[in-house]
């Protein structure tokens, strides 16, 4: 046997104590889908950790092959006992196993070791990298932060995607869900914003939580892989409830997600947490609820399945200063049945949330991705945050692009237009070229503003519409590359000075100069 | 639907009424509603609430060898004692997988003084 465990054991021998305490125990009296009857356990409250006791009647040499402790969590307390989730393997429970009441609530470990790894929903790491050694435990269930000791949205949150950096801005502190047909970006949209706080100074940039609830391993897999190339993996922690997991766990991720996200907010730093998804989320409720034999409602979800979205998404909030500033931003996402919004889990989570950014089906098709639809999507605290520089340059284009939709229809059948008309026409479809957008390629702030003052100032009217968005990109890029004072006043002071005006417009005129082939239609 | 004739079965014998006579009344009742087939669910029912009754009420010593039998009678009765525990069904049984020691466990209480535990508690402490 290894020295150091030697050591360890006498340590442990001469310390060793045997309290005669007495444990509140019940018994289980019947299990089944990750759920358990259990008698007893009068003085247990809710979400209160219970241990299986899988060791009774053992040898001591079969208790030490025992695989890590087992444990459940309360979830319906009954006038004889208790209901509780099994929080793991439920093959190991059976009829007539003790279960011991920990006396504590369920909680998470959270901290800075956990920046840049892959944490199950119970926070143990799932990423091989070895165990947290100095985490804090930080409670799944808290209650949210109270008005007085919040304040106002008014920082921004850049997702690096223009079409809502301009139209749809987010705020530090927000609650923005991001909801769509399956299929339509809206995980692309999450993990773009997650890449682009690559582009905020390190003081500022904010922590990120991504919790995947019923996802595919694969798919999960695939992030973790494009956030680790692309070097956001390490201000990022991934929550995993694969679809795999049980329906528990399931539930309770979205929780220690925000738990751990808690833990950065109060040491007075930003964090933006994703929830990807919430509806498969309300799912695993609806099972678990039904096999605790709560009475069902409205598709069959139980009658607080509204509380349980309404109190995760409140813990998402801006501290006051005196609190210490920090924030956590929600970017919960929904995924809807055939574009139907007026679902049940759709309706309640937009009524929770400060906006929504909604994907289309047909226009992804379309091909513009992302696929917002930017007449029903709206920000409703967000426009505070917005940056003057982006204000400047972002007003019309809301409204252009509505008035664009409109007349799209009328154009399919009339063939003679107006030379005002054909103009808003034009103009429409090369805003929409600007705002189309390759996954992963997030723009900073200073670029989307050069872009959008270029297009305001009708720079693109005589770029083919195909080239619109190689045009713009390149714009962007020139200006880096020539201009970089200029880009770094835009960014770092958040307004398009006089000067900067000046030094735009000339800019255009020398890329237009320098990039003919941009702006002739290729033969 | 057998949970709830069972409970009404255990309540209505607890309030006095002979069992034959309340299981016969059952048997009728349950003929009338043409539900006879429930029957030996019920009985089942009935059995896991007579098991859960018995449960709140008996405790369980379990001693790793005989020859603590005594001591560990003793020290269970102390803590009951000190628990305000008196007429309870205290059960003696043997388990040699404690090694050494005693178990008390029921009524919702589990008073663990075995080596097994603390051997465990050890070997998890310094190796995990």
């Amino acid at each position: 046997m290894d020295s150091t465990v030697i050591e360890k054991i006498i340590k442990e021998i001469e310390g060793h104590s045997a309290a005669k305490h007495a444990e509140h125990v019940g018994t289980v009296t019947a299990v089944g889908d990750g759920v358990v009857a259990i008698d007893g356990l009068s003085k247990a409250v809710m979400s209160e950790v219970l241990e299986f006791e899988e060791t009774k009647g053992k040898s001591l040499e079969r208790s030490m092959e025992v695989e890590g402790k087992l444990w459940g969590v309360i979830l319906n307390l009954e006038e004889d006992g208790v209901r509780a989730a099994i929080l793991g393997d439920s093959a190991r429970v059976f009829e007539g196993m003790t279960v011991r009441s920990t006396g504590s609530v369920l909680s998470v470990p959270s901290g800075e070791e956990l920046l840049g790894r892959v944490v199950s929903a119970l926070g143990e790491p799932v990423d091989g990298k070895g165990p947290f050694k100095n985490a804090t435990m930080m409670p799944v269930e808290r209650q949210a932060s109270g008005v007085i000791d919040r304040k106002g949205v008014s920082v921004p949150l850049a997702t690096g995607i223009v079409a809502i950096d301009a139209m749809i801005p987010i705020g530090r502190g927000q609650r923005e869900l991001i909801i769509g047909d399956r299929a339509t970006g809206k995980t692309t949209v999450a993990v773009d914003t997650i890449i682009n706080q690559l582009n905020e100074p390190e003081e500022k940039r904010p922590v990120c939580v991504y919790v995947a609830i019923g996802q595919k391993e694969s798919k999960t897999a695939r992030i973790v892989e494009q956030l680790r190339a692309t070097g956001a993996l390490a201000y990022t922690i991934v929550v995993d409830a694969p679809a795999s997991a049980p329906a528990a766990l399931q539930y309770l991720a979205p929780f220690s997600g925000v738990a751990i996200a808690e833990y950065f907010m109060d040491k007075g730093r930003d964090v933006l947490i994703i929830y990807d998804d919430l509806s498969k989320q309300a799912v695993a409720y609806r099972q678990l609820s039904l096999l605790l034999r709560r009475p069902p409602g409205r598709e069959a979800y139980p009658g607080d399945i509204f509380y349980l979205h309404s109190r995760l998404l409140e813990r998402a909030c801006r501290l006051s200063e005196e609190k210490g500033g920090g924030s956590i931003t929600a970017l919960p996402i929904i995924e809807t049945q055939d574009g139907d919004v007026s679902g049940y889990i759709p309706t309640n989570v937009i009524s929770i949330t400060d906006g929504q950014i909604f994907l289309v089906a047909d226009l992804f098709n379309k091909g513009v991705r992302p696929a917002i639809d930017v007449g029903i999507s709206v920000s409703r605290v967000g426009s505070a945050a917005q940056t003057k520089a982006m204000k400047g340059v972002a007003g019309g284009i809301k409204l252009e692009l509505a008035q664009f939709r409109d007349l799209e229809a009328f154009m399919q059948f009339s063939q003679d237009l107006d030379k005002a008309t054909s103009d808003r026409i034009a103009s429409g479809q090369r805003m929409v070229e600007l705002l189309k957008q390759k996954n992963g390629a997030p723009f900073p702030l200073e670029k989307q503003v050069a872009m959008l003052f270029a297009a305001g100032a009708k720079f693109f009217a005589e770029v083919p519409i195909r080239n619109v968005r190689e045009t713009a990109a390149a714009f962007a890029q020139y200006m880096d590359d020539n201009h970089a004072d200029a880009m770094r006043d835009i960014k770092d002071s958040g307004v398009i000075s006089d000067n900067a005006k000046k030094t735009l417009a000339g800019a255009m005129e020398e890329f237009r100069l320098a990039h003919k082939e941009l702006f002739t239609e290729a033969k | 639907m057998e949970q709830a004739y069972a409970e009404a079965l255990w309540r209505v014998i607890e309030n006095g009424m002979e069992p034959e006579k309340a299981i016969a009344s059952l048997k009728n009742s349950l003929e009338r509603s043409n539900r006879s087939s429930l029957l030996p669910k019920i009985a089942r029912a009935f059995a896991h609430l007579a098991a859960r009754q018995a449960r709140k009420n008996t405790m369980t010593l379990s001693i790793a060898q005989k020859k603590d039998v005594t001591r560990a009678l003793k020290e269970a009765e102390r803590i009951l004692a000190e628990r305000g525990i008196r007429e309870t069904d205290l059960c003696e049984s043997i388990d040699e997988t404690l090694i050494g020691g005693w178990r008390l466990e029921g009524r919702g209480l589990l008073v663990d003084q075995s080596w097994k535990k603390s051997l465990l508690s050890m070997y998890n402490a310094a190796t995990k």
